[in-house]
């Protein structure tokens, strides 16, 4: 027997015409979103096409794999599927709702053969007996939560509309086993939980009435949650995906290159702020981000800067933000709530964003108050300021150095870039040249270029390409230097760099070409495993365990992940340690740390304990500051020298 | 409250000793150069004063005109005005000279202030010999500086402690580094608009020199390959060690 | 050459000019400041609780013309510092400060460019200015007293408020013309006190690298490198600290690094211009021995 339409309910239209009203209070709501994000600032950047609303470039791409999909949320299998669950059964029900309403207006035939036996019956009881699993296991986990819940401080309001969720669909089942029971006796094939509570606990006296009251009571609840989704937590259902979509495609935090040309003309008084020291000073982008953060701390338990008890985390920032957008106080400084030391303390891995189901660049905004802090107010912790200093006086950040700019290359015939005939340009940046540990991976470099015969040469002069001021806030330093760079690149005519260094790297690769130097970078593990491929290097294998630390710069930032490993596994056995590739823990070194005096515990020295775990010989790097950094770390746990770049493993392993 | 810092622009004082080279008997001119040391303190110093007391403050120095864009650090940092004497002498003198010179120029000053000592010669007489050809109060070493009831209060730092001073009238104050004068990395609309403040060039005087005759400069030598002591008899090892630091004049 | 002292009553102050007097004449002259007796024989001494530069001045210059002073003495202290500058333009006189070498003929010689240069001056009149460096010139042992006339004063242009000392363990980091700094080798906290015992002996300081520092056996501000305080003493003891180029950035302009270390292989072998490969315990109490007999 086909389902009727109302069987059993007076005046049942009344519920259709109320989603009228519900609809227009729904979309209402996610205006009032829009109208929040609106006040952010335009993004204004002629080269980027496609920007919509001032926002970004939407890509549909990511709005379905990560957006709808939800391809990051699975990383933590349990919150993963238990997600799953409520999101795909959501919409399943969704599906069948509409349906049913179809079936009303237009005598869509879904109630009969198959359809209404594997669909209509079977998945729909499937969907809502596994969404309310999932919002079982959601509100005992409300109950208990984990730190990253919990801490700094927890979203409020998904008790409430978790709890309706679970009315909803309770109501729904009972209904369902009314409408059975009612039937006396023939079961409905397919719908297991509706038959199960037909037979067992609904007693066909009481059917028609239960059935009568529980109707009403789902179709009116079910109203209500769709009217009251914008208005809650469960706004992300429409914020996130739509975040993700715009979300930058290239890997990792983009900061972009400043421009500084209007300063030069303008009265400076009226110039925009430098960087963010309150809302209104973020674009539309990031208020986006923080009207989706979810408030899941996925990126506050990764973070290395919480991990060793810092004051800094990313959750924290983000949901400050959120805080601050929707009480509306766009105009109020927020630096001093968030702590200097927290803005200072990012060392600018970005595995939160890696780990952020939702695409929120958090480092991005970090950065930003960052570069007010430097830029706008002067204030800078007293090392970095330091550096800093140095870096605009010197030409170097490294301030104490007991190296000239030559000494790395002591006793080595290095040759110096010829216009014209030099293919490479060996770059050997700031720590290689004044550094004296890190020394030793420019001089192994050397020999290994030398002995594949390549066509290189370096610049005269030590320079730095500026990522230090960059990482430290700095924007206006980094132009300065890169330009400088820049215009002296192209009087070479140079064309080819290899790094030593993946911030080198990273600068070259991203930000030169914004500033009109465009060239072809090459990390040197990548370089090396060129030779090898081309067989231009003898190497030995020894019988040797490795394991390599990914260099957020060189992994995260640029997906280089391939290259050093198949380098390492030429010279010895590779082992890798729990966290390694796009999960990487940073050394500690980044953002400018590398000169700070580090609060909490030390960042390297757990890195440099999770390598010592894997019992391997050496520890690779691939980052001069990292081989800084795990250098120092591993005293914290053994007298021995493990730590090398790969360069020297692979100079100290090629006849 | 108009107050005038002296600073010099001299090369990177932080060269490692290793790598320090000398021609025509000053340092190499491959070093960058940059404002001394303690006249950065003096720079910050004295922007706090013109803070707090809403003053102007004057950047006087004497050198060539390439150290103009050293000296705008310390317009972007908060100096009001530049003023540089053009001129090449290592003579202290012929220096304070000009710079009195420089500061007559200007009305009104009611503080000189000056780094300790210049990075370069690291004399530290110049201020005193100016504040004498000023006729004003000279002293030296000054951490903390408050104007109070039209007089100076000042904060000393002696080899044994501090000692707070007070005068009343203009002076000439050296200034030593303290946590709470470390110079501030000027904020960037700040380096812009002082790219428009004033420079104010003058010729230099001719000043009467000191009475000294440079003979030599010379770098001393330093032993970069270590000496091992036999440690068998400790007690031997070090006597050895210490006849070797006496003998070389370390000790 | 008529010569005149200016210091503080101290006796190892007034004893080293008094040494770097015998360059000049047989018995120089002395002003003295501060209370109590005048150590040591002078031509003349004036004494004057005065202790104040600008204030001294005015006297100083008039009896400087007065009694035709070739050669003034000062040391390198605020009294020095605030006197020489004046002095030297009051007088018309050539200045030479942080003097620490004197040859025959008037030749002088002083650090500059932080040290890492000497430069030779012949002084071509007088009178002449002098500030003396501290300790390049060994105290003359200052027997009996001498007895004052008091000096004038006319007025106090500036006035003393109030005056610290400061109790600080010994000798600040940064100025310490000896650091005995202690690593992660010297293996607890009780044994850094080894140390301190041996910087005393010599007015000296001492210093930790980071690895002393993060094993909690000796305070941050004691840290000397990169991320800690940058010296440049003359010597700079090494014990038990491995090298580590951090390390080595605080030290860059130390004359000269003695390095204790029972690893032959350490880096700081590479710094260091004396090196003692060993157990530290086995000499550090052994050298600070060695120093106060000497004394
Ligand atoms: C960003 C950054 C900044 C840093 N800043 C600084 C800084 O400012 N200052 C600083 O010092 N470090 C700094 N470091 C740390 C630096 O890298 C080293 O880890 C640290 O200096 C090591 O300290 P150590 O020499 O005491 O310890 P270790 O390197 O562990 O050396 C101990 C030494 O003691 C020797 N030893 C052991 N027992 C004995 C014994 N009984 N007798 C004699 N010798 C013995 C051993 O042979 C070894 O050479 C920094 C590191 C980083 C990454
Ligand atoms: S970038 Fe790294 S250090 Fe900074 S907030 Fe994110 S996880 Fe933490
Ligand atoms: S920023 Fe992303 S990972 Fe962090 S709490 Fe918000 S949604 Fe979660």
């Amino acid at each position: 027997m086909p389902r009727i339409p109302y069987w059993n309910i007076d005046y049942g239209i009344i519920i259709d015409l109320l989603a009228i009203p519900v609809a227009i209070v729904f979309f209402y709501g996610l205006y009032q979103q829009w109208l929040l994000i609106k006040q952010g600032k335009m993004r204004v950047i002629p080269s980027i096409d496609n920007m919509i609303q001032g926002i970004g470039t939407f890509r549909l791409k990511a709005f379905l794999v990560r957006g709808i999909l939800n391809a990051r949320l699975y990383r933590k299998p349990a919150s993963g599927i238990a997600h799953g669950f409520v999101f795909w059964g959501m919409v399943i029900l969704f599906i069948g709702t509409n349906l049913v309403i179809l079936n009303i207006l237009f005598g869509l035939p879904v109630f009969s053969g198959g359809f209404n036996r594997w669909f209509m019956s079977f998945m729909l009881d499937l969907a809502g007996f596994l969404t309310l699993v999932g919002i079982v296991f959601f509100l005992v986990r409300r109950m208990i939560p984990p730190d990253r819940l919990r801490l700094p401080e927890a979203r409020k309001g998904f008790v409430p509309v978790s709890g309706l969720l679970g009315l909803i669909l309770i109501t729904g089942f009972v209904t369902e086993g009314a409408r059975i029971a009612a039937a006396a006796g023939s079961l409905e094939a397919g719908a297991f939980v509706g038959n199960f509570l037909a037979s067992n606990l609904i007693s066909p006296a009481l059917a028609f009435e239960i059935h009568a009251v529980t109707w009403w009571v789902h179709g009116l609840l079910s109203l209500g949650f769709v009217a009251y989704i914008p208005y809650s937590p469960l706004v992300h259902i429409v914020l996130a995906p739509v975040n993700v979509g715009f979300a930058d495609p290239a890997p990792n935090v983009k900061m972009g290159v400043m421009d500084f040309s209007a300063f030069e003309n303008e009265d400076a008084e009226e110039l925009p702020a430098l960087g963010a020291d309150k809302l209104a000073d973020f674009t539309r982008k990031r208020f986006l981000d923080f009207s989706s953060c979810l408030w899941c701390g996925r990126c506050q338990e990764v973070c290395p800067a919480y991990n060793t008890d810092k004051p800094l985390s990313p959750k924290g920032v983000i949901v400050t933000l959120a805080d601050r957008l929707a009480s509306g106080k766009l105009d109020e400084s927020l630096i001093d709530g968030i702590s200097m030391d927290a803005i200072f303390n990012c060392t600018t891995c970005a595995v939160c964003m890696e780990a952020c189901p939702v695409s929120i660049n958090q480092p991005k905004t970090i950065m930003r108050f960052r570069q007010n802090l430097v830029m706008e107010q002067s204030r800078i912790p007293e090392l970095m300021g330091k550096a800093v200093a140095s870096l605009e006086q010197r030409a170097h950040p490294f301030f104490g150095t007991g190296s000239g700019a030559a000494e790395w290359r002591k006793d080595l015939d290095v040759p110096i870039f010829e216009p014209g005939q030099t293919e490479y340009l060996l770059w050997i940046g700031c720590s290689v040249a004044y550094e004296q540990r890190a020394q030793k991976i420019g001089r192994a470099m050397v020999r290994i270029l030398q002995k594949a015969g390549t066509s290189f040469g370096i610049l005269e002069e030590s320079r730095c390409t500026g990522d230090p001021a960059k990482q430290m806030g700095n924007e206006f330093l980094f132009a300065e230097i890169a330009q400088q760079n820049i215009e002296d690149f192209s009087a070479l005519g140079i064309k080819k760099i290899i790094t030593l260094c993946p911030h080198c790297f990273n600068s070259f690769s991203r930000h030169y070409p914004k500033l009109g130097g465009e060239y072809e970078i090459i990390p040197h593990g990548s370089f090396i495993k060129i030779l090898m491929d081309e067989k231009k290097l003898n190497l030995v294998r020894k019988d040797q365990l490795i394991t390599y630390h990914d260099p957020c710069y060189l992994g995260r930032r640029n997906g280089i992940y391939d290259d050093p490993r198949t380098v390492i596994a030429g010279v010895g056995g590779l082992v890798e340690m729990p966290r390694h590739r796009n999960e990487s823990f940073c050394c500690g070194g980044g953002g400018g740390n590398y000169w700070a005096e580090e609060l909490g515990s030390r960042i390297n020295q757990q890195r440099a304990g999770e390598a010592m775990e894997t019992n391997a010989d050496t520890i690779a790097v691939a980052c001069p500051f990292c081989l800084l950094m795990l250098t120092d770390g591993l005293k914290k746990h053994t007298e021995e020298t493990k730590v090398f770049d790969i360069a020297e493993i692979v100079d100290a392993s090629t006849v | 409250m108009h107050i005038a810092v002296l600073a010099k622009v001299v090369p990177d004082y932080l060269v490692p000793s290793m790598d320090f080279e000398l021609s025509n008997n000053r340092a190499h001119e491959r070093f960058s150069r940059m404002l001394g040391l303690y006249d950065e303190n003096a720079i910050e110093t004295a922007i706090q004063i013109k803070e707090k007391t809403s003053g102007s403050l004057t950047l006087i120095s004497y050198g060539s005109e390439n150290d103009i864009q050293f000296l705008r650090k310390g317009a972007a940092m908060g100096a009001d005005q530049l003023i540089l004497v053009k001129g090449t002498s290592d003579d202290a003198a012929v220096i304070a000279g000009n710079l009195v010179t420089a500061l007559q120029s200007i009305d009104n000053v009611d503080l000189v202030l000056a780094g300790q000592q210049s990075a370069d010669m690291d004399r530290g007489v110049v201020p005193g010999i100016l504040a004498q050809m000023l006729g004003v109060p000279f002293i030296p070493q000054i951490g903390y500086v408050d104007h109070e009831n039209g007089s100076w209060t000042v904060t000393q730092i002696t080899a044994q402690g501090k000692r707070e001073l007070e005068f009343s009238g203009p002076g000439v104050l050296s200034i030593t580094s303290i946590p709470e004068n470390v110079p501030r990395i000027p904020a960037v609309r700040a380096i812009f608009a002082a790219k428009k403040k004033p420079v104010i060039k003058l010729e230099s005087t001719d000043q009467k020199k000191m009475a000294l005759n440079e003979l030599e400069v010379a770098i001393p030598k330093i032993e970069c390959v270590c000496e091992f002591i036999d440690v068998e008899d400790p007690g031997q090892a070090v006597r050895i060690l210490l006849n070797r630091l006496n003998e070389e004049r370390y000790l | 050459m008529k010569t005149l002292i200016i210091e503080n009553i101290d006796l190892k102050k007034i004893g080293e000019l008094k040494t770097v007097s015998r360059y000049f004449c047989e018995l120089p002259d002395i002003i003295a400041l501060g209370e109590g007796d005048i150590p040591g024989n002078y031509g003349k001494a004036w004494q004057s609780s005065q202790t104040l530069p600008p204030n001294l001045l005015p006297s100083i210059v008039q009896l400087a013309k007065l009694e035709n002073y070739e050669v003034i003495l000062l040391s390198v202290s605020t009294l020095g510092t605030g006197l020489a500058g004046p002095l030297s333009a009051a007088l018309s006189a050539p200045v030479v400060t942080e003097v620490t070498a004197i040859h025959s003929d008037m030749v002088i010689e002083r650090p500059i460019y932080g040290g890492k240069a000497i430069i030779k001056q012949k002084i071509e009149s007088t009178p002449v200015v002098l500030t003396i460096r501290r300790k390049y010139f060994e105290p003359e042992v200052l027997e009996g007293h001498t007895s004052s006339i008091p000096l004038n004063i006319e007025s106090e242009k500036v006035q003393l408020i109030s005056e610290k000392n400061e109790q600080t363990d010994g000798v600040p980091l940064e100025d310490a013309p000896v650091v005995v700094s202690g690593g992660r080798g010297i293996g607890n906290a009780d044994n850094f006190s080894l140390l301190q015992t041996l910087a005393d002996q010599m007015n000296g300081a001492v210093g930790a690298s980071r690895g002393a520092v993060d094993e909690g056996w000796a305070s941050p501000t004691r840290q000397i490198g990169q991320t800690g305080k940058i010296v440049a003493p003359s010597v700079y003891f090494a014990v038990g600290v491995s090298g580590a180029s951090q390390h080595l950035a605080g030290i860059a302009n130390s004359k000269c690094v003695v390095a204790i270390n029972k690893d032959e292989e350490a880096n700081i072998f590479n710094r260091a211009r004396f090196g003692l490969v060993c157990d530290y315990q086995k000499i550090i109490p052994q050298l600070t021995q060695a120093i106060k007999e000497n004394r």
